[in-house]
Formats: C-alpha cells, structure tokens, sequence
C-alpha cells in the first residue's frame, strides 16, 4: 500500500519510466492503481530512433509489472515523510 | 452419404459447368483432379463431414483453420479466383443448381469457419445462444417496426437494382437464384454502389458500426427469415456439420444458409465487376476469398460486429484496404479515406462494446475499489493523506471517498457520463460504488477467513489476500527468530538477562530484552565505570556504542523510538489520551545499566537526532530536563563533540561536517529554545553543573559544538542574571551558587583558553572539505574567496564567558587570548592589503571585527583599524 500511497502523490507529475525491455518513456502520470499499473499521457520515448512506433503514441497504459524504474524528480518526495510511511507500514506488518 | 440425404460431394464437384470456363469449368466433376482416395474413408465415416466440415480433406494436409485452403487456393492464387467466384453468376439456374451450388467448395468454408472463429474470438458464446432458439419464437419478439424496416430495406435496395423484392420468406431462394439481393441491412450504401454491383461491405459495415443496435435484430430476423426458407435448409444442412448440437441444427442451417445466399449474392456482383485478380486472397484467407467476403456481410453481420471485427484474418479492414483501389471510379480518394478513417474508428469503438453490462462494470469497479479504500485511509494510506495536507493545506480525511471516486472516475473513462453527459451522475454512481467497496473492504477479513475470496481468483485477476498490493512478495526473507538472537547477543554488557530472553524469543525482542534490561541490577562496572580518563576513552565511536548496548542495539532503539513518536503522533491527531511513558521508556534516561547512556547514543545517528524535536514534543518540562541533563552530563561520550572536536577529529570529513551542522540545526535549536521558553535560572546552573562535574570541559571546549553548547548555556543564564538583577529578585544564595558554578567552570577552562581556537591546517581542512559542496550551488567566483574558518563561535563563547565573569576573569581571558586577539586583528589589515577583490577583502575585514568585537564589547573596548580602544 505504500507503493500505491506514494505514487497516487505522483500523479499528474512528469515521471521518466523505464520498462523492463529498456524502453524508455517521459509522461505525465495520470493515474496509478494497486498493482502499480500506470497510465501517462502526453508520452515522449527518450530514444526515439530506436522505438520510431511510439512516436505517434500520446498516451498509454503501462502495466505495473513491466516496469523496472521509475524516476522521479527528487523534490517530488517528501523524504522525511516517506521514512515515516515506511515505518508506519512496517509496524503495521509486525502486528 | 451424408446426414440427411444431401449431396456432399467433395470439394469442386458443384462447381457447375457453365460460369468455369477456364479450367474446372464444365466439368462437375472432374475426378482426376479432386479426387484423392478419401472416398474409401467416407464410405465408414459418414459422419466425418458432421465433425469436420464437408470438404474437410482427409489426408496428410492438416489445414484445420481453414477447410479446403489447398485445393481452392490451386485455382484462386493461379490467377483463376476470377474464374472460380464466376461460377455462381447463373441468374436463370434452378433450385438444384443453386442448391449444388451452394455446397461448391468455396462457400463451405464459411460455414467452417463460423465455428472456429466463435471458437477463438470473443463472439462465440452470442454466436451459440443466438442459434438454439427456435426460429418462430424468434420472430415473435420481432416489433412490427423491425419488421417494416426491414422490408423496406429489401425493397428499397432490390429497386435500385431493378429487382422484384420477394417477401421476406423467399430472401434464401431468392438469392439462390442469383439475384445480387444485398443483405439487408446495406440498404443506405450509395445508389451507384448498388448499381454498379459492387459488394457492399464497405458501407455496410460502416452502417453496422453507426447503429449497434441494429445488428441483433436484423440478424434475427435473417435467421428467421431463413429459416422460412425450409428449401434451402435441406441443402445447406451439410455444411452445418460443425454446429453438432442436434436441436440446434435445424437453426444453425438456417442462419448459416442466410448467411451462404448473401455471400452468393456479393460474389456474383464482384465478379461482375471482374475484380478477380485484386480480390483479397492473401489477406482474407490463405486460401480462399471467397469465404473472407462470406464472413463479412454475411454471417458476420448475423452473429454481432464483435464477431467479425475479433478475427483477424477476415477482419473487414484487411478487405477493406485491399479493395480500396478496387473502387476509385465510384469514391473520390478523399472521400474513401474519410470513409475509412472513420469506420476505422466506429471499428475501434465496437470492437469491445457490449462485452460488459453496466452491472458488470459496477461489479468489477467495486472490487478495484475495495482494494484500493480501506475504513481506515489515514492509517493505510499514510504518506498520500498526509502529503496531500502538506502541499495543499488539504483537510485531513476530508471527504476521501469522494476524492477515490472521482479519481477512479476519471481513469475508468467514465467521467463523460455516458450518453447523456451526466457526468455528476456518474460521480454520484461511482461514489456509491465506493461507499460499496468500503463496505466490501469492511467484510474483506472476515471474508478472508473463510476463503471466500479465493473463488473470485483469477476472475477478477489476483486478488488474494495472501498477497496483494497491501503485503506484496518479500525478495527478502528475514528468518525473526535469528535476527532475535543476533540482537541479544550484540548486548555483550548483559548476556544472561539477553539469552534468557532470546530462548523465549515470542515477543518483539528488542521490547522485552530492554524492559528486563531495566531490572537487572549491575554492579559489577555500574557506578564505578564513570568518567575516569573520557575524553580519549570515548574517541572511539563503536567503544562508546558497545558501551551503551551495541550499534544494532542503538539502531533498534531508534527505530522503537520512532515508532513509539509515531504511534504517539496519530493519537494527538485523532485527539485521544496522551501516554507518553512508552516513549519515555524506550529513550532509557536514566537507564544505568548502561556505561553510556543509549539516548546519547542515539544521538550519533543522523536519524537519532532528527527525530529529537518530536520527541520534545511529546515530552513534559520535567523529562525534558532530566533528559538535557542525561545529555550534558555525558556530553564527553557525545559522538558529535569527538568529531567536532580538533583533538580527536583534526581532518573532519565532508559527511562529518554535514552530520555537525545537522546537530546544530536541530538539536542545539532544541536546547536553546528549551532554555529560553521553559528554564530557570537554576535549573540552567544545574545544567552547567552537570556538565562542569562530569566532563572534561577542557576537551569539549576545543569541539565546535561543545563550545556551542557552553555558550549557549552561560549566555543564557547571563541574560537571566541580568533580568533579575534588573528587577532584584535573585536571592543571594542562587548568586552566590551561579558564581560557585561559573568559578569552577572558569578553573576548568583556565589556562587552556587558548585551545579553543582550533590550530590553522584544522581550520584550513574545515574549509576545503567544507567548501567543496557549497562551490557546486552558489556562484564559486564569491564563494571560494570568502570561505575562511568561521571563528565567530569562539568569540561568541569569550564574549559570554567574559560577559558572566569578574573583571579578573576578563583579565586572564584576555590575557590568554591575547595572541589571538592580535592575530585577528593582522589577519584582517592583511586582508586589506593583499586581497584583489576590494569587496571581497572589505567583507572580511569587517566580519573579522565583527566577531572580535563580539568579544572585546563585552569588556567596553572596541577594535577598529588595527587598534583596540575603549568603546565610546
């Protein structure tokens, strides 16, 4: 859940996703769901010579499983937060 | 032979004689060439043609996909297909021919192939439901309207054609007897489509796309109107063999016979238009065009648009652009690709809808939801309730399931609210499809229990509770019995309380191990241990960690700390009691089973100390103070104060000097707002007691933080003596006590003043290493020539130690200094002189003086321009 958590606060925010076949695509995250499916809009293939067929691809779905990397701008995380959520989650588990 | 007493004869016998001139074509049949030796089979198996299709060749060819691709496909991809389609153009032929003709090879296929295809795609359940009932009662459910409409499409479309239209009974004879009668519901094809013959797919399709409403209806009534045609059915009965069903055959023979006339109808057009070359062989089917054309109008306008739009070998886009250029003289370019475009995007539309009613939707919208909502968001869905109210100042719990509705709205594509743009009854459905899901996430444990969920698996994709999004798979599996024991053993002070606990080992350790910690009496090192030779003892940081229970031990009392702030926390958010001796418990002040007090230990991690300000904040003034006073009491073990300090640390590191300033930032901002809100003036003194009696102030005094820590605490208690002495209040023993604390303070420092300043390569290494990160972010070109040891601190700590003491003290203060004084003083005319940058050098000129003159105020003197004088 704190997956989920984190990127539902990503939403709408330009992310660089990276596939586990090393595609790679720049979008703005629309949404995201519990298996971290996520769907970007306005996409942008950083390699654009090497995978032509996604130049014409404005938005898409990605399933969650796919992906190998996520990168963020870094002041879209609120660190001192995030170690919070995580260590909210792991009391929860041990309980 | 067959079944029912039809004439099955083998792929090319009904190709009748007149319309084949060029090479099979006056032979019904042609032995040598079609036949094989299958007869021997057939004449056990005669239900082979139920099983597998009539032209279903037996032998070695296995072409399961599509019937009798090799045999035709000799004669089409030859160049023939024109020849071959040709064959059905007899307009005059009688109910024989036409039934012979309609068990001729290439229309077979087709009815082949409507079994696979509904096996494969996603149209097959529509298409067997839609088959079994019978014919009449199927009717019966026909409006009048339906009926009407259809009439007058038949009407209108043979009128354009110059053709009787027949009632609907005789749609099958009539197009039997060749009369290019399209289905039905191609009627708005344009006029000079229709005239010129043309196969009307193209716009029928597209009209099927407009109205999805139609095609069930129309395809009922063609079934219907098939079945009427009780002929026809003996006929085609043969190639129903893949309908097996036994009561359902009589209506898969009609559907499937309607089907076989409208194919025969579009065949002969095209091949009056002699477009045989360009038909689309490779494209429709490997084999055979004839059955791709079959398959679009014809029984794929009876079964329903998903069904002919799912297979892809006859998917109408392939015969669609295949024909395109077939067609130029009656469409314009534009207009064709118009057409196309368009249809290209009904086709995307249809090609799913109606897969799912809205019940359907809702159910699987509400089983989404219920893993996403919880009854609890706040908890379970932390950091983005949280996050949310830190960027955008939003309410905490505010109407959270609105929020999930809209967001699962938006992404469900539902948000245009359908026909009638009702998007805020689509909002109002979709929050109470959430109100649902709570209500289902609600039940979800019980349910668990009972493994109930476990029969929606695979579903609804996985929704185990076993492991789901909330407790996804570990790649790491931590066996917690061992960590257990690795963490008592780290506990060297105390090893049998620790193995005693470990072999009980149920529990959260690190609880139980600290709880029984606390009553175990030590004596052994417990009091006598203290403070003998620290300042160097305590150099090494893994000796003062095992000295206060060991790293891991340190670490995991952080993190119970943390835990317990954090459980702390929610309980002021929800507004509940306060209990903070858990909290109060896991800090260990006052623990002294300990060497070093484990709270000081804690302060040597980053998260240690960032945690410190909400610790305070769940702290009462009187733990506060008996913490503060833990904390400067063995200020000496402070791992901060060795590595700030030029003695023990004389070439800090980059990551040291962060850790420094993080200490500063954080924790002295606690102390010194402490002091000044909440201490008096004697508790300030005890403080200083503490720190003056159990450390070797000489040591903390060369660490900038020590330093920092005893300015904080002398200049404190001077702005306090000052207060009162203004409005009399302090009583002579509380001065007399303050003057007490301060001599000894002073006796400790004196002699050794001149060590606060740290030596030049220390201050020069602080510099570099300290510098390297700040070039990075701020223009370098200021930065590089300003960075110079920053000593205002040291003459922060003068100035307050001056400020406290006698006008002897300031003597021997100054006396000490004095060397520093002087070189100060040189350092900034230097400046002047040898610097290039005039505003650079200005600058530090003036700080130089500045933080001198921190010091020299205090005593009334000024320096100014390489002299000290009194201050005016």
């Amino acid at each position: 859940m704190l997956f989920f958590s984190f990127f539902k606060t990503l939403v709408d925010q330009e992310v660089v996703v990276e596939l586990k076949n090393d595609i790679e695509l720049k979008g703005t995250l629309k949404s995201v769901d519990q298996f971290l499916n996520l769907k970007l809009d306005n996409i942008s293939c950083t390699d654009q010579t090497k995978y032509p067929h996604l130049g014409s691809v404005r938005n898409i779905f990605i399933r969650g499983s796919t992906v190998r990397y996520v990168y963020l701008n870094k002041n879209m995380v609120d660190i001192n937060l995030l170690q919070d959520a995580a260590r909210r989650e792991a009391m929860t588990e041990k309980k | 032979m067959s079944f029912f007493g039809f004439d099955t004869s083998l792929p090319g016998t009904g190709k009748s004689k007149d319309e084949n001139p060029a090479s099979e074509g006056k032979k019904p049949l042609d032995f040598e060439e079609t036949y094989r030796g299958f007869g021997d089979y057939e004449e056990e198996d005669y239900l082979n043609e139920e099983t597998f299709g009539a032209n279903a060749e037996l032998g070695t060819d296995f072409d399961f996909g599509h019937g009798n691709g090799s045999a035709t496909s000799q004669g089409t991809s030859s160049g023939q297909g024109s020849v071959a389609p040709g064959s059905y153009i007899t307009s005059n032929r009688s109910y024989v021919a036409a039934a012979r003709q309609g068990d001729s090879q290439p229309l077979e296929p087709s009815v082949d192939l409507k079994p696979m295809e509904s096996l494969w795609s996603g149209g097959a359940p529509q298409l067997q439901q839609q088959q079994p009932p019978p014919p009449q009662k199927v009717t019966e459910t026909l409006s009048m309207e339906e009926l009407e409409r259809q009439q007058r499409q038949r009407q209108q479309m043979a009128a354009q054609q110059g053709f009787v239209v027949p009632p609907p009974g005789y749609v099958g004879p009539q197009t039997f007897m060749q009369q290019p009668s399209p289905p039905p519901q191609a009627n708005m094809y344009p006029p000079s489509f229709a005239a010129g013959g043309l196969p009307p797919q193209f716009p029928m399709m597209y009209q099927q796309g407009q109205s999805p409403a139609y095609p069930p209806s129309q395809e009922v009534q063609q079934q219907a109107a098939a079945a009427q045609a009780a002929q026809v059915q003996a006929r085609v009965q043969a190639q129903a063999q893949a309908q097996a069903q036994a009561q359902a055959q009589a209506q898969a023979q009609a559907a499937q016979a309607q089907a076989q006339t409208q194919a025969q109808a579009v065949q002969a057009q095209s091949v009056q238009q002699a477009q045989g070359p360009q038909f689309p062989q490779p494209l429709a089917s490997p084999g055979d065009p004839v059955p791709a054309q079959i398959q679009v109008p014809g029984p794929g306008a009876a079964v329903s648009p998903r069904a002919r739009f799912s297979s892809p070998q006859f998917g109408p886009q392939h015969l669609q652009r295949s024909r395109a250029p077939v067609r130029k003289d009656p469409l314009t370019a534009e207009e064709q690709k118009r057409l196309q475009v368009r249809q290209a995007k009904v086709e995307r539309i249809l090609k799913h809808s109606g897969l799912m009613t809205p019940r359907d939707k809702d159910f699987i919208t509400r089983y989404q939801l219920s893993q996403i909502v919880t009854e609890d968001p706040y908890n379970e869905d932390f950091y983005f309730q949280v996050y949310k109210i830190i960027q955008y100042g939003g309410v905490l719990g505010e109407s959270n399931k609105d929020l999930i509705a809209r967001a699962y709205l938006e992404h469900s594509g539902h948000r245009l609210g359908g026909r009638y743009k009702r998007a805020d009854v689509a909002l109002q459905r979709m929050q109470s499809q959430v109100e649902k899901a709570v209500t289902v996430a609600k039940e979800r444990p019980q349910k668990n229990r009972d493994h109930v969920d476990t029969s929606r698996d695979g579903v609804l994709g996985k929704i185990s509770s076993a492991m789901n999004s909330k407790a996804p798979r570990k790649q790491l599996q931590i066996p917690a019995p061992k960590s257990e024991n690795a963490e008592s053993a780290v506990m060297d002070d105390v090893s049998s309380p620790s193995t005693s606990n470990a072999s009980k080992s149920s529990t959260p350790a690190l609880d139980v191990v600290t709880d029984s910690l606390e009553n175990v009496e030590i004596s052994q090192r417990s009091r006598a241990r203290r403070r003998s030779s620290y300042a160097f003892s305590s150099v090494d940081q893994s000796s003062v960690l095992s000295r206060s229970g060991g790293r891991k031990f340190v670490l995991s009392l952080i993190e119970t700390v943390y835990g317990v702030v954090l459980e702390l926390e929610e309980q002021l958010r929800s507004g509940r009691q306060i209990d903070n001796s858990a909290l109060w418990d896991a800090l260990h002040i006052g623990d002294e089973s300990y060497d070093v007090c484990p709270f000081i230990s804690m302060l040597s991690f980053d998260k240690g100390i960032k945690i410190m300000p909400r610790i305070f904040n769940f702290l009462d003034k009187s733990q506060k103070l008996k913490l503060l006073q833990t904390f400067f009491d063995e200020l000496s073990h402070l791992n901060i104060i060795i590595i700030s300090s030029y003695k023990t640390n004389d070439s800090p590191t980059e990551s040291q000097l962060k850790k420094i300033d993080l200490f500063q930032s954080i924790f002295l901002k606690i102390i010194v707002s402490f002091l000044s809100n909440s201490a008096n003036f004697i508790e300030i003194m005890g403080l200083l007691l503490y720190l003056i009696k159990n450390n070797n102030v000489s040591f903390i005094s060369t660490s900038k933080i020590g330093l920092n820590l005893i300015t904080v605490l002398i200049s404190r208690a001077a702005l306090i003596k000052q207060d009162i002495n203004r409005s009399n209040v302090l009583s002579s023993p509380e001065i007399s006590a303050w003057n007490g604390v301060y001599d000894k303070l002073f006796t400790s420092l004196e002699t050794k003043l001149s060590m606060v300043f740290p030596p030049k390569e220390y201050m020069d290494k602080v510099v570099s290493s300290g510098s390297r990160p700040s070039t990075a972010v701020s223009s370098p070109s200021i930065n590089s020539t300003i960075q110079s040891y920053d000593q205002a601190y040291i003459w922060q700590f003068l100035a307050s130690l001056a400020l406290s003491g006698k006008l002897n003290h300031q003597r021997i203060i100054i006396d000490e200094v004095r060397d520093e004084i002087f070189g100060t003083i040189n350092a900034a005319e230097q400046l002047g002189s040898t610097e290039q940058d005039q505003n650079v050098s200005m600058y530090k000129r003036e700080k130089l003086y500045q933080d001198l003159n921190l010091f020299l105020n205090v005593m009334g003197l000024v320096a100014r321009d390489k002299e000290i004088t009194e201050l005016k």
